[in-house]
């Protein structure tokens, strides 16, 4: 027997999960396949260790994109966190939207230039936000129609109502790099590192990399606020399951079946055969494209797809502590914020050589964060939970992952923490340590990539994830690309999976 | 391994010390970094060799690559227009290949040992496209282009001459495909139109392969020609030539310039139905919006070649022709020709060439009445025959 649906997405991350619940919300049938037993994909909420429980790999939210969370009635219950910018010397830095002061409530004296730059970037970053709820306007592969000028126009004159001024310093500073920009007004020290490290996080590149403002901006799209969702972001879950989704998981797609230059169905890897004239994929593009077939694409797109630039320069470690840290010049409601550890912009661009050569960072750049002091439902008896993202990692080391490497890196991270959080080691009860080796082999995602794939200038908006590929459909009819590999990228944004499922919709597949 | 030093300038082929010793023109040209012979007597005598007796011309220089493997079949099937599972075992097929917007990189012949052994020959350097378009299948690709020399014997004596030999090929169908001997595979194909055989052999073994055919093309009166007379007859025989009639579209450095192989009248070659080939997507779209060009045959008046020659409607520009001659054996001056659609579609009536012939010196202008033919000029049984008579 086979099942028939009308679409069929590939991974249950969250953007599939999105793409699933836009199309059920229009009534379509819609079924998610997951490989793991768990949906949610890099999004997912996990048991640390006997109870604990915390976010598996991302953690907080800062990119969603209000027309996803409308569009898919998603109802997540966030708290706002500030960002401590962490400071060897103690004197750490609390950054809360625009303001800018020393963590013990003391003026800080960048708290000027700060707030100017930060409000500066979020208008920039808001332009290019705007672009991430539809396809990318394409010229090379002939304007789709009105509704792609309009994007093109509204960019163009949005750019041209920040006044000649700004508009001049928004093409002098997109495609150059964070450190120069953040070192012409401020000093070099935790703040800018803090900047500097959200400018590259996830990506294959240091501060100093052009396109490093491009990335930083990304992250800033929706105005910056970083948002910690309670119980974590089973949310996607809850809105497809509402919306009528049927989810088979611990069920991987083996294959995707093409006729005819139309897609009818996938093959499941226990021989199972599901049909529908829809077909969205969650998995990086050359993955997606292996699915169906290399034959079923042109030689072009496969050798596009083949060189898409993955690298994945992020690790996760999550502890389990007996108690909440000590950290010496937090109060315990900082605790709870968004921790950063990064010197200074200097400090994440020496840590990003060493992963050039396949080497982790000796003293890697952090951003940790206790979810359990805002969300006491993760555990019980005092315990606490620590989230950690640590970069630079190699996803590949030479000779591989050895337990002998793992152990040195889980040391490091912990060590950085310790500077200030003395006694921490103590404290561990459980760790868990995800290298981007991991993360692929947990995901799927090549390198392990935040991405999915770089997010780089050869690979941003009608080049991603490859030129001729970049509005979704996916060469073979009835073909979709709905994951972060697609535009606009990665993070929790939602955006690929709602963009791609209006787009099917829009191009009368299903219909 | 030993890396040896690249020569500088063009370099001998397999065949050259015969060539050599033939050529009282010393016209030679350069073919793919080989010294290839534009002419080696005059081009008169050996066009007419061409199709009054038999002819040899060294067609080495082609490239020639090897596809093995479980998915050869499938793999080539996706780099071509045409559907290949429809060639037969020990058949030749004649192929187009095109990017990914359908504009044509190449044509060329596909000789097929087996499901999963071929070997494609063709103008254009095609290593890297065809290493590109293996990925994902289970295939290697080799080039051959100098393990394997071959020679096109050409005319209506071609059949004697190697019976001669001492070559069996009396069975043998136009774009049959046989190991005659051990290590020497003969073809039933060629770009003349005419009655004629390609023969191949590993590269060392060229010389004995031509001493014998010389042997015994002695009183068939067995030519060695050049490309020049072959540019008449394949023009007569409507074969299509890269560079000239269409722009490989991977060599032509601006925009626009490439044709897909529907503009160029081989829309019959391009099989929507068999999968997805590389462009068919590209080529869906013009089958159904409508191409931009017709490549056409034309017949043209008066008797001065029409090499370049711009064509009207008219008043307006419409065209220009891609290759032209004065064909000797159908007495017509023929040519190939490039016109904007509609103009050889629907529009076929009112076209004008103007030639330019320069007289000593004198230019003048000839405006010349132009016929579309749809039919190649040359036509004879005797290549299509089998078995074949003596001549
Ligand atoms: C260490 C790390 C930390 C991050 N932290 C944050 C953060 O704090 N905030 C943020 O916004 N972003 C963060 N990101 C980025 C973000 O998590 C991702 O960009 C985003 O979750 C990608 O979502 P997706 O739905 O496109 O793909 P994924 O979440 O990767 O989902 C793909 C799904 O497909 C499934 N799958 C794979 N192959 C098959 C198959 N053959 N058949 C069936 N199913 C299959 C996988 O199991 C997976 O569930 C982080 C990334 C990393 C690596």
């Amino acid at each position: 027997m086979t099942d028939t649906y009308d679409a069929i997405v590939v991974g249950a991350g969250h953007n599939g999960l999105t793409a699933a619940t836009v199309l059920a919300r229009r009534g379509k049938r819609v079924c998610v396949v997951e490989k793991s037993g768990q949906a949610g994909g890099m999004a997912r909420t996990v048991d640390y260790a006997e109870g604990a429980r915390g976010p598996e790999i991302a953690h907080l939210l800062y990119n969603l994109s209000p027309k996803v969370a409308k569009d898919i009635a998603l109802r997540v219950e966030t708290r706002k966190l500030p960002t401590i910018a962490m400071s060897p010397d103690g004197k750490h830095v609390e950054m809360a939207g625009d303001t800018l002061r020393f963590a013990d409530g003391t003026a800080h004296p960048e708290a000027e230039a700060y707030a100017a730059l930060r409000k500066r970037l979020v208008k920039f970053a808001r332009l290019l936000g705007q672009l991430s709820d539809a396809p990318p306007p394409s010229l090379a592969e002939g304007l789709a129609g009105l509704r792609d000028i309009g994007g093109l126009a509204r960019l163009g004159l949005n750019v041209k109502r920040l006044g000649k001024q700004d508009m001049r310093e928004f093409l002098r500073i997109i495609l150059s790099n964070a450190y120069d920009l953040l070192l012409d007004d401020l000093a070099d020290g935790p703040v800018a590192g803090a900047l500097a490290a959200d400018a590259v996080r996830g990506c294959w590149s240091g501060p100093r990399g052009p396109g490093s403002v491009f990335t930083l901006l990304y992250r800033l799209g929706q105005g910056g606020d970083v948002l910690l969702p309670m119980r974590g972001m089973g949310a996607f879950e809850t809105a497809a399951k509402d919306a009528g989704v049927e989810m088979r998981t611990r069920s991987t797609v083996a294959s995707v079946m093409v006729e005819q230059d139309q897609v009818r169905g996938v093959t499941l890897d226990d021989g199972t055969i599901l049909q529908a004239a829809a077909v969205l994929s969650s998995l990086a593009a050359p993955l997606t494209m292996q699915l169906a077939g290399a034959r079923h694409f042109d030689i072009e797109a496969t050798r596009r797809l083949q060189r898409m630039r993955a690298k994945g320069t992020t690790a996760k470690l999550n502890l389990v502590l007996s108690a909440t840290p000590d950290m010496p010049g937090l109060s315990d409601a900082q605790k709870a914020a968004r921790l950063i550890v990064a010197p200074s912009a200097t400090h994440v661009e020496s840590a990003f050589n060493p992963v050039k050569y396949g080497e982790a960072s000796a003293a890697p750049v952090l951003e940790a964060v206790l979810p359990s002091l805002s969300d006491p439902s993760l555990c019980k008896d005092g315990r606490q939970v620590i989230s950690v993202i640590a970069q630079f990692v190699p996803h590949a080391p030479d000779g591989g992952w050895t337990a002998a490497q793992r152990d040195d890196l889980s040391k490091r991270i912990i060590q950085t923490l310790e500077v200030h959080m003395p006694g921490l080691q103590d404290l561990i009860t459980h760790s868990t340590l995800l290298t981007p080796d991991d993360i692929e082999t947990l995901t799927g995602a090549p390198g392990g990539h935040w991405h999915h794939g770089e997010l780089s200038i050869d690979q941003l908006l009608t080049v991603r994830p490859v030129n001729g590929l970049s509005r979704y459909s996916f060469g073979v009819r009835g073909y979709y690309l709905c994951g972060a590999s697609a535009h606009p990228g990665g993070d929790v944004t939602g955006s690929p999976g709602r963009n791609a499922a209006l787009q099917l919709l829009a191009e009368g597949v299903l219909s | 391994m030993t890396h040896e030093a690249v020569p500088i300038g063009l370099i001998p082929g397999p065949f050259h010390p015969r060539l050599e010793a033939l050529s009282r023109a010393k016209g030679w040209m350069d073919w793919a970094g080989y010294m290839s012979p534009s002419v080696l007597d005059t081009a008169e005598f050996e066009y007419f060799a061409i199709r009054n007796q038999a002819t040899l011309f060294d067609i080495s220089p082609m490239h020639k690559y090897r596809i093995t493997g479980p998915d050869a079949l499938a793999m080539i099937n996706r780099v071509v227009t045409r559907d290949v599972s429809r060639i037969g075992d020990g058949r030749v097929g004649y192929v187009m290949w095109c990017d990914e917007e359908g504009m044509l990189i190449d044509d060329g012949t596909l000789f097929r040992f087996s499901e999963t052994d071929f070997r494609l020959c063709c103008q254009e350097r095609m290593f890297l496209w065809l290493l590109d378009a293996a990925w994902g299948f289970d295939v290697t690709v080799t080039d051959e282009s100098d393990a394997v020399a071959a020679v096109a014997l050409q005319g209506p004596t071609a059949y004697s001459v190697l019976r001669d030999a001492g070559l069996d090929v009396g069975q043998m169908k136009p774009f049959d495909w046989h190991e005659v001997e051990t290590d020497l595979w003969i073809s039933r194909t060629g770009f003349t139109g005419d009655l004629g055989y390609e023969i191949w052999v590993p590269w060392d073994a060229a010389l004995p392969l031509w001493d014998r055919l010389w042997a015994a093309g002695n009183h068939w009166g067995l030519r060695a020609i050049g490309f020049d007379a072959l540019h008449i007859a394949r023009i007569e025989a409507g074969f299509i030539a890269a560079g000239m009639d269409f722009q490989p579209v991977h060599a032509a450095m601006r925009l626009h310039r490439g044709r897909t192989p529907i503009e160029l009248g081989f829309g019959r070659m391009v099989h929507f139905d068999k999968g997805h080939f590389n462009g068919r997507r590209a080529l869906l779209k013009q089958r159904d919006g409508g191409q931009r060009y017709a490549l056409v045959k034309i017949d043209l008046g008066g008797f001065k070649p029409a090499q370049d020659a711009l064509i009207y409607h008219r008043k307006r520009e419409v065209g220009h022709v891609t290759s032209g001659v004065w064909s000797p054996t159908t007495k017509r001056n023929i040519a190939l020709a490039e016109l904007k659609a509609p103009y050889g579609i629907s529009r076929t009536d009112d076209l004008m060439a103007e030639i330019y012939v320069n007289q000593e010196g004198r230019w003048d202008r000839r405006l010349v009445s132009v016929t579309i033919q749809d039919k190649p000029f040359f036509i004879n049984a005797r290549a299509r025959t089998t078995p074949p008579a003596a001549f």
